[in-house]
């Protein structure tokens, strides 16, 4: 259930308004609803290209800026190339993650799921805001 | 495939300097030590029971995918690009 039609629900439970008005409301809802959903649909998935990383530091008085452009391929590529490593050394990186304190079975990850990871990355935005330093990733 | 590095290094004092490094032309110059480092991945791929040509394969698209990576890095007056195209 989304969130207006809980609050109309509610609102009619409270008695705030009458049962007529709810169903008008909420019939509003639903034909504003399908133009919701379709622009969201119509959004262009998958046209991102690059990753971008920016990174804003001030240390000392000194300003400091990454500004890192990955395109999306060459993960895809990566995970590919990453699906070819051998067990031993799967087993060797799990042991040292473990001892670092990270019980992660990196066999457990498969190719296919780290690809539509990536695939969805174009719409991820990630933010980090501080009064030193300011980190952005996301995709373009 | 990448077809030109770009190499800029602008220290504190001085010139900024700015290196062109042309992928191909490197890469049949460096040729006979290319084919020795292959035939080194092929054998650890045989040795760690990897099939060769989707190693290979995976390496080339990696290869391939690397042209629009940038990396700049400013501290301060200093400043570094590297951007394959």
């Amino acid at each position: 259930m989304n969130g207006q039609r809980k609050d109309i629900l509610d609102m009619l439970a409270e008695g705030k308004i009458t049962s007529e008005e709810a169903d008008q409301l909420i019939a509003a809802l639903e034909r504003d609803q399908p133009a919701a959903a379709a622009s969201y649909e119509a959004r262009p998935k998958g046209k991102a290209k690059y990753l971008r990383l920016e990174v804003d530091t001030i240390e000392n008085g000194e300003t400091g800026r990454v500004n890192a452009r990955v395109p999306l391929q060459l993960l895809r590529a990566g995970v590919r190339l990453a699906a070819l490593i051998p067990p031993q050394a799967l087993a060797k990186a799990n042991a040292e993650l473990s001892k670092s304190g990270v019980p992660f079975d990196l066999a457990q990850l498969r190719p296919e799921q780290l690809e539509d990871l990536v695939e969805q990355l174009d719409e991820v935005t990630l933010e980090v805001d501080q009064p030193d330093a300011k980190v952005r990733v996301f995709c373009e | 495939m990448p077809q030109l590095l770009t190499v800029r290094v602008k220290p504190p004092k001085g010139r900024p300097i700015r290196i062109w490094l042309p992928v191909l032309p490197i890469a049949a110059v460096l040729s006979p030590f290319l084919l020795l480092a292959a035939l080194a991945a092929a054998i650890a791929c045989l040795v760690y029971r990897v099939r060769v040509t989707r190693a290979f394969g995976a390496t080339w698209r990696l290869f391939c995918a690397l042209p629009g990576t940038q990396f700049d890095v400013r501290e301060g007056r200093t400043a570094v690009l590297v951007s394959i195209r």
